[in-house]
C-alpha cells in the first residue's frame, strides 16, 4: 500500500507541470496578445504579383503612420474569396472581377493601384540573358507542341545563339492566379488556336508541363529544372536572379520587361471599365507610339468593400499607395501609376464609408 | 456472521449499493457525452461536406467522375477523373513496392534478427513513421527530385523505357514517380510494424511443429505465419493504402499538379488531395469551391471504405483467435 | 531401401540444397529490406541535419521570418515565431484534445456497455482515419468561412485528430489495470466515480502521457489543417490566438518552393528542429510506456 502510494505520485507531478506550462504558455501568448492593439492594422489578402511593391509598402507606412499592414500572398483568387468572404479588410487581384464575382462579394469596389510586367523566365545554363521569344513561338510552347528549345523557330529569332537540345518544361500556376489571367489573355492575342482550345482565365487547363503555387512556387521550379519556362512578376525574375526574355511586339520590335516598356504599353488603354476599374494593356498595337512596349503587362488592383469598419484606415492607405507609395515602384520595376489612374482611383474611393 | 460481514453484504448494503450517487451520473453523463463527440464529428464532417459539395453534385452529377477537366471553358467545367487516375495510380503505386520491403522488414524483426539488432533496427524503422510529410516532400523537392532527373529517370528510362510508365525522360523533378517513391517511404513503416506485431503474435506451437517437421524458416514463414496472419496482413496494407489515399502535403510538393492522364510515370499528375491542398486557398468561383469539396468527398468516400475495410477485418480476426 | 537409396539420398539433398539456398535468399533479402528501411532514415536524417546545420544559428533561434526583396542587405531572418506559434498551436489542441481523449477511454473501458462500446470505438478508429486535409476543410467550412483564420480553429483541427489516439492509448492502459482492485475499492464502499478517479486512474496516467506525448509529436508535424485555418506567409508577427499564427510546418511549406536557396537552407533548419521536438516527445513517449506497463503487469 504504500508502494502504491508513492509511486502514483510521480506520474501526476509530471502530468501537472506539464499542464501549468502548457496554460503559462497560452496565458503568455493571450495576454501578449491583449497587449497589441488591433485598432491600427489592416489585413490584407491576394495575388502574389503585387506582393513585393506591398511588402515595401508595410514598412513605409507603418513608419510613416504607424499602421500595421498584413498581408497574405495567396494568389488572386485566394484574394477574392477573402474579400468576399469577408476574411480580410482589402483583397488584391491582377484579374479584374467578373460582374458574377461583384455580385457574389456584395458591395465591393475595385480600382487599380500599381502597374508592372509580366515576364517570361527561362533557365538555360551559360546562355545569356535576354534572348529573343515571339508570342505564337510561346504559345506553341505552352500548347506542347514546341518541345525542344534548339527548335528551328526559336533559333531562327536568336540568331547565333547557341541553343541546346534540351527538352523544354512550361511551368505554370496550379493556383488561382491572376497573372494566369495576364499571361493567357496575351496568348489569347498571338495564337488563334490558343483562343479557341484553351482560352483565358485565372485558372485554365493547361495542356503540357508543370505546375507550381504562387509566383514563388513558379520562380522555385525554374531555378531547379534545366530547360523550364514560366511567368511571373518581373520583380520575381530579378529577386532570384532568373533570365527572362525580351518579347517581340506588334511594332515587331523586342521589348525588356523594365520601365521603359512598361510605359509605353500603359499608353494603350485610358477606357477605365464602369464596373471593375479595368485597363486593359496587354499586346499594345504596332504604332510607332508602342515600338518600346513590352507586350506582357498589366495593372493590379486592389478590392475594398464599400462599407468597411476600417474605412477610416483603408481609404487614407490606398490614396497613399496610390500617390506616395508609387516612389518605391520603380526599384521593384513597377511604373508608377498615370496620373489619370489616381484620379480616378480617388473617385472610387469615395464610395468607401464605414 | 461478524458485525463487519453483515454490514458488508445485509439488506441494508444491498439498499446502499443501489442507492443513486450523484458522482456517478456526472461521471456517466461526462464521459458518455466525450466519447459521442467521435460519432457526432464524424456526423458533422460528412454533413458539412457533402453541403459545401452540393453545388457542383448537382450540376456535375456523377459525369464529375469521368470527366476530365479542371477550370475549363471559362472556369465552369470542373472534373476529377484525371485526380482519382492519379490518386489510384500512385497509391497502388506506393503500396506495390512497399508490401514486399514492409513484409521483408517485419519478417527481419520478428524471425530473423538477433535481438541486440532488433532493439536498435525496430526503433529506426519507427522513426521513419515520424517524420513528418511536409519535411519528406521538402527532402522530395530538394534532394529526390534532382535525383530522379539526374541519375534514376535516365537509368530507369534508358533499359526499362519501352515499357509504357516509363516511356519518357523526366525532365522536371515533379513528376508521378517521385510521389509514388514518397508515398512508398510513408507506407513502409506503417505496414511494416503491424505486420510485425502480427507475427509475433503468431503461436510458437504452430511454428515449433513446422520446423520439427524439417521445414526451413522461409517454409515456416510460407506455410504457418503467412497464412495465419494473412487477414491482418491484409488490414495492414488496406491501413497503408489509406495512408497513401489521404496524403495531401508530401505529394502536392512532388508530384506536378498537372491536370492531365499520362501513362508514363514520369510524367506530371495530380491527386484528389494534393489538388485540394494546392487550390482550395485560392479558389474564386462558388463552383470551384464547391467542385474541391467535391473531390474532398470522393477523397473520403475512398479513405472510409478502406478504413472500414480494415477495422472490420481487425475485428473479424480478433474474434477468430481469441484462445 | 536398397538400389534406390543412393538415387534417392541424392535426390533429397538436392532438393534440400534447393530449400536452403531459398531459405537464404529469403533471409538476405529480408536483411536487405530492413537496411534498406534504415538506410531511407538515415539518408532522409542526413540530408535535414546537414542541409540544414548552415542555418542554424542564434539568430535562426531569435529573430522573425523577414521578407528579402532581392535588393540591398539581407534583414537577419529566423524562426522564432514559427516554433512559439507551433508550441502555442500544440498546446492549445492538447487542452482541447486530452480531456476528451481521457473521458472518452473512460466511458469505453469502464462504464458502457459492451455493444455500445464496440460501436464506438469503431467510430473512432473511423475518425482516425479520416486524411488531415479533409478535416482541414471540415474546420475551414464550419468555422472560418466568414470569420477568418485563427490559431485556436487551427488547434481545433489539430485535436479532433488527436483525440482517437490518446482516447485508444488510455484504454488500452485502463484495460490492464487489474479489476482486482476496482473490485477492492467498490467492496470498500467507494462510488464508481471514486473508484475511476482515485484509484483506476492514477494507474494509467503513464499510459496517458505516452498517448499524449505521441498525438502531440503526430500533430506537430501536420500540415494540412493549418493551411486553412492559420496560413501566414508574409512575415508579420503574432501570438495571438484569435489571429493566424506562424507555425513551423507552414514555414518548411512554403519555402520548400521558392527559388531562394537561403530560404532552403532555413527550411531545413526548421525541418532538423521539427523533427528534434518529434523525436524528443517519442522518446519521452517510449520511456513512459515502457515503465507504466511494466509497473501494471509487474503488480499482477
Amino acid at each position: 500500500m504504500k508502494a502504491f502510494v508513492t509511486r502514483r505520485k510521480r506520474p501526476l507531478a509530471v502530468l501537472s507541470v506539464l499542464t501549468v506550462a502548457i496554460a503559462t504558455a497560452v496565458a503568455i501568448s493571450v495576454g501578449g496578445a491583449q497587449a497589441r492593439s488591433s485598432a491600427d492594422e489592416l489585413k490584407g489578402a491576394g495575388a502574389t504579383f503585387p506582393a513585393p511593391l506591398i511588402a515595401a509598402w508595410q514598412q513605409k507606412y507603418e513608419a510613416a503612420k504607424g499602421v500595421k499592414i498584413t498581408y497574405n500572398p495567396i494568389g488572386s483568387g485566394g484574394g477574392i474569396q477573402a474579400i468576399t468572404n469577408k476574411t480580410v479588410d482589402f483583397g488584391a487581384s491582377d484579374a479584374p472581377m467578373t460582374p458574377d464575382q461583384f455580385n457574389t462579394c456584395g458591395g465591393c469596389v475595385e480600382l487599380p493601384w500599381a502597374l508592372s510586367a509580366t515576364s517570361v523566365m527561362y533557365n538555360l545554363p551559360g546562355l545569356p540573358n535576354n534572348l529573343h521569344m515571339t508570342g505564337p513561338i510561346l504559345a506553341g510552347i505552352y500548347l506542347g507542341q514546341i518541345k525542344k528549345w534548339d527548335d528551328p523557330k526559336i533559333k531562327a529569332v536568336n540568331k547565333g545563339v547557341n541553343l541546346p537540345s534540351t527538352d523544354i518544361t512550361p511551368v505554370y500556376r496550379s493556383d488561382s492566379s491572376g497573372t494566369t489571367f495576364n499571361f493567357t489573355t496575351y496568348l489569347n492575342t498571338v495564337s488563334r488556336q490558343w483562343k479557341s482550345q484553351i482560352g483565358r482565365g485565372t485558372t485554365v487547363n493547361w495542356p503540357a508541363g508543370v505546375g507550381a503555387r504562387g509566383s514563388s512556387g513558379v520562380s522555385g521550379v525554374i531555378s531547379r529544372t534545366p530547360g523550364a519556362v514560366g511567368y511571373a512578376d518581373i520583380a520575381y525574375a530579378l529577386k532570384n536572379h532568373l533570365k527572362f526574355f525580351s518579347m517581340q511586339n506588334r511594332a515587331k520590335k523586342f521589348a525588356r520587361p523594365g520601365l521603359a516598356g512598361i510605359r509605353a504599353a500603359a499608353q494603350a488603354d485610358r477606357k477605365f471599365n464602369p464596373q471593375s476599374n479595368e485597363l486593359s494593356i496587354v499586346n499594345p498595337p504596332g504604332s510607332p507610339r508602342f515600338a518600346k512596349a513590352y507586350p506582357i503587362c498589366t495593372y493590379t488592383y486592389v478590392i475594398l468593400r464599400m462599407q468597411s469598419d476600417k474605412a477610416n484606415l483603408l481609404k487614407p492607405f490606398v490614396t497613399w499607395a496610390l500617390t506616395s507609395g508609387q516612389q518605391y515602384g520603380p526599384a521593384l520595376i513597377f511604373q508608377p501609376v498615370p496620373k489619370y489612374v489616381v484620379k480616378r482611383g480617388k473617385a472610387t474611393l469615395k464610395k468607401v464609408h464605414s | 456472521m461478524s458485525v463487519a460481514q453483515e454490514r458488508a453484504t445485509g439488506p441494508a448494503a444491498l439498499q446502499r449499493r443501489g442507492r443513486f450517487r450523484p458522482g456517478d451520473a456526472i461521471l456517466y453523463v461526462v464521459t458518455c457525452a466525450a466519447a459521442l463527440t467521435g460519432v457526432v464529428l464524424l456526423a458533422l464532417i460528412t454533413h458539412e461536406v457533402l453541403t459545401q459539395a452540393w453545388p457542383a453534385m448537382q450540376k456535375f452529377g456523377l459525369g464529375f467522375l469521368t470527366t476530365q477537366a479542371w477550370g475549363d471553358k471559362g472556369n465552369t467545367l470542373f472534373g476529377a477523373k484525371s485526380f482519382i487516375f492519379g490518386t489510384v495510380v500512385t497509391s497502388l503505386g506506393a503500396l506495390l513496392l512497399a508490401t514486399p520491403i514492409s513484409l521483408a522488414i517485419a519478417l527481419f524483426l520478428s524471425e530473423l534478427a538477433p535481438r541486440w539488432i532488433r532493439a536498435v533496427v525496430a526503433p529506426l524503422v519507427e522513426l521513419l513513421a515520424a517524420i513528418p510529410s511536409v519535411v519528406l516532400g521538402l527532402w522530395g523537392i530538394l534532394v529526390l527530385g534532382p535525383f530522379i532527373t539526374g541519375t534514376l529517370g535516365p537509368a530507369i528510362h534508358g533499359t526499362l523505357g519501352w515499357v509504357p510508365i516509363f516511356s519518357t525522360k523526366p525532365s522536371v523533378g515533379s513528376n508521378m514517380f517521385a510521389a509514388i517513391l514518397i508515398l512508398t517511404i510513408m507506407i513502409i513503416p506503417i505496414v511494416s510494424s503491424i505486420c510485425r506485431e502480427l507475427f509475433v503474435g503468431v503461436p510458437a506451437e504452430l511454428k515449433d511443429g513446422a520446423l520439427a517437421l524439417g521445414a526451413t524458416r522461409w517454409e515456416v514463414v510460407r506455410g504457418v505465419v503467412f497464412p495465419y496472419a494473412r487477414a491482418g496482413i491484409a488490414a495492414a496494407l488496406i491501413l497503408g493504402l489509406g495512408r497513401a489515399l489521404g496524403e495531401a502535403i508530401a505529394v502536392t510538393q512532388v508530384i506536378g499538379n498537372r491536370v492531365a492522364i499520362n501513362t508514363s510515370l514520369f510524367d506530371p499528375g495530380d491527386t484528389l488531395a494534393s489538388r485540394i491542398a494546392g487550390q482550395y486557398q485560392g479558389a474564386d468561383t462558388a463552383l470551384q469551391v464547391a467542385s474541391l469539396v467535391y473531390l474532398a468527398v470522393i477523397l473520403l468516400v475512398f479513405s472510409l471504405i478502406a478504413n472500414l475495410a480494415a477495422q472490420l477485418i481487425v475485428r473479424r480476426v480478433a474474434g477468430r483467435h481469441q484462445v | 531401401m536398397s538400389a534406390n537409396a543412393p538415387t534417392a539420398d541424392l535426390f533429397r539433398s538436392e532438393r534440400m540444397r534447393r530449400r536452403r539456398i531459398v531459405n537464404r535468399l529469403v533471409e538476405g533479402a529480408a536483411t536487405a529490406a530492413a537496411l534498406l528501411a534504415v538506410a531511407l532514415l538515415i539518408i532522409v536524417v542526413s540530408s535535414v541535419v546537414r542541409q540544414g546545420w548552415a542555418a542554424i544559428n542564434v539568430d535562426f533561434f531569435t529573430k522573425t521570418p523577414a521578407i528579402y526583396t532581392g535588393f540591398g542587405p539581407r534583414p537577419a531572418s529566423g524562426i522564432s515565431s514559427a516554433i512559439i506559434g507551433t508550441l502555442i498551436i500544440i498546446g492549445i489542441a492538447l487542452l482541447m484534445a486530452l480531456p476528451v481523449g481521457v473521458l472518452t477511454a473512460i466511458y469505453l473501458n469502464e462504464l458502457a456497455p459492451r455493444k455500445l462500446a464496440s460501436v464506438l470505438t469503431l467510430a473512432f478508429d473511423v475518425l482516425n482515419g479520416i486524411p488531415a486535409i479533409v478535416l482541414g476543410i471540415f474546420v475551414f467550412i464550419f468555422v472560418v468561412v466568414g470569420h477568418g483564420q485563427a490559431a485556436w480553429k487551427a488547434s481545433f483541427a489539430l485535436a479532433i485528430l488527436m483525440v482517437p489516439m490518446i482516447a485508444r492509448s488510455t484504454q488500452e492502459v485502463l484495460a490492464l489495470v487489474p479489476s482486482s482492485m476496482r473490485e477492492a475499492s467498490l467492496a470498500l464502499g467507494a462510488a464508481k466515480w471514486r473508484t475511476t478517479l482515485s484509484v483506476v486512474l492514477p494507474q494509467a496516467v503513464g499510459g496517458i502521457v505516452t498517448g499524449a506525448t505521441l498525438a502531440t509529436a503526430r500533430a506537430a508535424g501536420e500540415t494540412a489543417p493549418l493551411l486553412f485555418t492559420s496560413a501566414l506567409y508574409s512575415d508579420s508577427v503574432s501570438y495571438d490566438p484569435r489571429q493566424p499564427i506562424a507555425s513551423i510546418p507552414m514555414f518548411i511549406f512554403t519555402s520548400a518552393e521558392q527559388a531562394d536557396p537561403v530560404l532552403h537552407e532555413q527550411a531545413w533548419g526548421a525541418a532538423a528542429v521539427l523533427i528534434g521536438i518529434i523525436l524528443i516527445a517519442s522518446l519521452i513517449a517510449r520511456w513512459f510506456a515502457d515503465r507504466s506497463v511494466r509497473r501494471l503487469k509487474g503488480e499482477r
